[in-house]
């Protein structure tokens, strides 16, 4: 079974993990916070920087992993799933974050999440979840609300929004969270979690857009509002009481581990590796390759 | 006869295609050059099925053009294929007798074949095996018995074939093939198309297809993992990895997309291993947003494009070379991809081989244009002494070059030394955003245009590369022909023939499209007068390309048409007559003026 290796010998600390760029988010944005989470996630992880990929595609949020001092790639918009998937292929050894923003991973990356999630290769997807488009200046994303006024909904949004978590839940996943800035410890707590668990981990993180984000969605209206999951007894092993209460996304903010799958399924890559070493005894010298075309 | 073309049609069930594969083996085995070619109609089960095989005594180049021996086993089906199987008054056709049609009234309208014999092909299945089904071995036994091929042979390929079934099976088809051969000798052809002896018997022979070998000349090269999504004609290439790279320690993904298996191969290329996808005309287009960030990042991958008749849908199962515009100049930005292109299946594992060579000694990615011609088309291949090939792996840094590690530093190549994850000291960011040369984001202009001086500047060598190109004939010739890809083979053909007649013509066959190598085409060019570019496309687009970046004589010009209908030898000929006419008219009006 795939998982993370235990803390290194050597102490991680959030500041090893903090590259020299400068992030370019508008002060007050909500991604702050979640970088900062995620420094303090890995320090207690305590993998060491080289060992992790951080992929991103393209919008504010996917500016992240150029603020880490992991190997980074910021790729292109939506394609974030697909490139993390060739490099734990490629190096299961890796420890792989991902990450973007609400457009990224559910409209125009949206095809790819439902494979992700049955592949279950062993990655945590962070989604930070603004509920607009703010690298563009304000124009619809797949989860504003129905009727949002923006600068490409002028009249007001004529679609339902996407239910990430809904969304990923019913696709199956093994491990559904929610987090915010607003409660840093408890994100920072999600986000470790969610690094530990063998298989693909979804975290969305209410994070707003100081920006072109709603009023009420700002950290300081979410502090009031957050309820986390622990202190409403919920149990994470129960699937369906996960989706009951994911169901209330956009109207309560509940935070923690909507589910936890006590039983997950197997990795694709611990799969490929018993292929691979099934297959091993079968292979040919490289150089007699062809041998399998003789005619005989 | 030192060169024989069969073709065969019959509906799917009728084996017709495995009577093909069995030919194939069994001229290996003898040492003839061979070259299977099917056909199908649109339908994935049933329907019209057809193959050709040609039989050569030397190494045959291209599938060659009207039939010397017709097998027909429903005429409706083989009347479908229509120019893919053409047939003239020298042809000889055997059909089945059970078709009803009298053999002077054969529905070919215009052709008097050589011969045509009526033949009870579904009877003596029945008689013999029980079944119908067993018509491709009584087929096997009359081409045997009539071309002179050895027997054994073929009923090894029956018993290995039908092994897995009862001995009853097996039994039942080696005496339908023996009732053909026997036919055959009790029935000789009036005009008999006995084929040669090959010239020089050559042990252990390769028979394979154009994807096959792609795939195998991959892992060769070192591929650890394909990201891919089934479309024709490249299917076959992720099959291949999907049952052999795990044997080589790797990975393959069949993603959700085309656009998420090239994505993959660019993640795993990041994490510092060789990767490959491959797909058709719709995939590429789907994949181009993704060729342009391995670009940027500098990250080494191989992206096959077999190709087939487009645009869209187009015809997915035929071949056609018109996406040679698209692989070049798809990109957005200030892009230069270089694009390869096989000649045959025999070159697609030297080529693939390269591609890889390229990709990771430049860290670009590279279009390798294959075609359904050479993809789905089997070939005897003579057995390729593997260690010759070089492979190359990237350049990593060194612990020097590690301490304050650029990515994306300025050297005199052009070529920066590539980190992994994993490696220590390493770390950077990947972007396809324009970085500097520690991989930060910039939007300056000055950054953006030292990075794209490296990006471009590092492909040049390439355009040295005369061992990428393929000339033959006289260097002084008045007449040059260019051509690419697997209608290469019909040209190279079609050139040999012309100078047999005494027309003195050139070849050149760049497997190197792009970038463009000037001064190799400069060269070829000089002191030509007249010639042709022949490709199976409608607009010429090799000669367009050339047009571009090379002063063309103006007497050089297409021999281009759509693809599916195969471009024959002789009608290239035919041309080339044409022009050596036209120039011996522009020699007399030299020497003789119009007055």
């Amino acid at each position: 079974m795939t998982s993370v290796s235990v803390a290194s010998i050597e102490p991680y600390q959030a500041k090893d993990y903090k590259s020299d760029l400068k992030p370019i988010w508008c002060p007050g944005c909500g991604d702050f916070g979640v970088v900062q989470a995620i420094y303090r996630a890995l320090a207690s992880v305590g993998r060491p920087p080289h060992e992790i990929a951080f992929v991103s595609g393209i919008g504010c949020s996917s500016r992240i992993p150029g603020y880490t001092t992991a190997y980074g790639f910021n790729s292109v918009h939506g394609r974030a799933l697909p490139i993390a998937q060739g490099i734990k292929l490629a190096s299961p050894e890796l420890l792989v974050l991902v990450a973007g923003g609400d457009g990224d991973g559910f409209s125009i990356g949206g095809g790819h999440v439902a494979h992700a999630v049955r592949r279950n290769m062993d990655l945590t997807y962070i989604v930070m979840d603004n509920q607009i488009y703010g690298l563009t200046k304000g124009q619809l994303s797949p989860t504003s609300p129905r009727g949002l006024r923006t600068a490409s909904s002028s009249w007001g949004s004529l679609e339902d929004p996407v239910n990430p978590l809904l969304y990923v839940l019913g696709y199956g996943a093994s491990f559904v969270a929610q987090g915010t800035p607003a409660d840093m410890s408890g994100l920072a707590a999600v986000i470790e979690e969610a690094i530990r668990f063998p298989g693909f981990a979804f975290v969305n993180v209410q994070s707003p857009c100081i920006t072109y984000g709603q009023e009420n969605q700002q950290l300081k209206a979410q502090k009031g509002v957050l309820q986390p999951l622990a202190s409403l007894g919920h149990d994470p092993a129960d699937r369906l009481k996960a989706m009951a209460l994911a169901t209330e996304y956009g109207t309560k903010l509940y935070t923690g581990v909507f589910y936890r799958n006590p039983e997950p399924p197997p990795t694709y890559e611990a799969e490929a590796r018993l292929r691979q070493e099934e297959g091993r005894a079968l292979a040919r010298p490289k150089h007699e390759i062809l041998e399998m075309f003789r005619a005989q | 006869m030192k060169d024989l073309v069969i073709g065969m049609a019959g509906s799917g069930g009728d084996g017709i295609v495995s009577a093909g594969d069995a030919m194939m083996t069994a001229a290996a085995l003898q040492g003839w050059s061979a070259l299977l070619t099917k056909s199908f109609g649109p339908q994935i089960r049933g329907g019209e099925s057809s193959c050709r095989v040609r039989l050569s005594t030397e190494a045959a180049l291209s599938s060659g053009g009207t039939l010397d021996v017709a097998v027909v086993l429903n005429w409706d089906d083989f009347l479908k294929f229509g120019s893919e199987l053409p047939v003239d008054g020298r042809t000889t056709v055997v059909y089945d007798a059970a078709t009803g049609v009298a053999p002077d009234k054969l529905p070919l309208p215009g052709v008097v074949p050589k011969e045509a014999i009526a033949v009870p092909i579904a009877q003596m299945a029945k008689a013999t095996a029980g079944t119908e089904k067993a018509k491709n071995s009584v087929v096997l036994g009359l081409l045997a018995g009539w071309l002179g091929m050895q027997q054994e042979a073929f009923l090894k390929g029956i018993r290995k074939r039908f092994g897995k079934k009862s001995a009853e099976v097996v039994k039942g088809n080696e005496e339908a093939f023996k009732a053909g051969a026997q036919y055959a000798a009790e029935h000789p052809l009036r005009e008999p198309s006995t084929l040669a002896t090959p010239a020089s018997m050559t042990e252990g022979k390769l028979v394979v297809d154009g994807n096959d070998m792609c795939a195998a000349a991959a892992l060769f090269a070192g591929c650890q993992f394909f990201g891919g999504y089934p479309i024709t004609p490249s299917s076959e290439i992720m099959q291949f990895f999907g049952r052999e790279v795990w044997k080589y320690g790797g990975t393959m993904l069949q993603a959700e997309d085309e656009i998420a298996g090239i994505g993959a191969v660019v993640g795993a290329s990041f994490a510092g291993k060789k990767a490959m996808t491959a797909t058709s005309g719709p995939g590429m287009s789907l994949k181009t947003e993704m060729l342009g960030l391995a670009t940027i990042a500098e990250l080494p991958l191989v992206c096959v494009n077999v190709q087939r008749g487009g645009p869209s849908t187009g015809l997915p199962t035929k071949s056609e070379q018109s996406d040679l515009l698209q692989a070049c100049f798809s990109a957005h930005g200030d892009v230069l991809r270089p694009v390869l292109a096989p000649i045959s299946v025999a070159d697609t594992f030297g080529i693939t081989v390269e591609a890889f060579n390229v990709a990771e000694q430049y860290q670009t990615p590279v279009i390798l244009l294959s075609d359904q011609e050479i993809a789905q088309r089997k070939e005897t291949v003579d057995p390729i002494d593997t260690r010759a090939f070089q492979v190359v792996e990237r350049r990593q840094p060194t612990a020097a070059e590690l301490d304050k590690y650029a990515r994306y530093a300025t050297t005199d190549s052009g070529v920066s030394p590539i980190s992994h994850p994993g490696m220590q000291g390493g770390n950077y960011l990947a972007s396809g955003i324009e970085h500097n040369e520690k991989g930060a984001p910039s939007a300056s202009g000055e950054v953006h245009a030292r990075m794209n001086d490296k990006r471009l500047r590092k492909l040049e060598p390439l355009k040295k590369r005369r061992d990428l190109f393929l000339i033959e004939g006289d260097t002084k010739a008045p007449l040059a022909i260019v051509s690419w890809g697997s209608v290469a083979g019909v040209a190279r053909e079609a050139a040999k023939l012309a100078r047999q007649e005494g027309i003195d013509v050139k070849v050149l066959v760049p497997k190197l499209l792009y970038p463009v190598a000037e001064e190799i085409y400069a060269e070829f060019f000089r002191g030509v007068a007249s010639g042709l570019v022949v490709e199976q496309s409608h607009q010429g687009q090799l000669y367009r390309v050339l047009r571009m970046f090379v002063d063309v004589p103006r007497g050089v010009v297409p021999l281009a048409q759509s693809g599916s209908v195969p471009i024959l030898p002789a009608a290239i000929v035919e041309r080339l007559r044409g022009l050596v006419r036209a120039l011996q008219g522009r020699l007399v009006a030299e020497v003789e003026p119009a007055g």
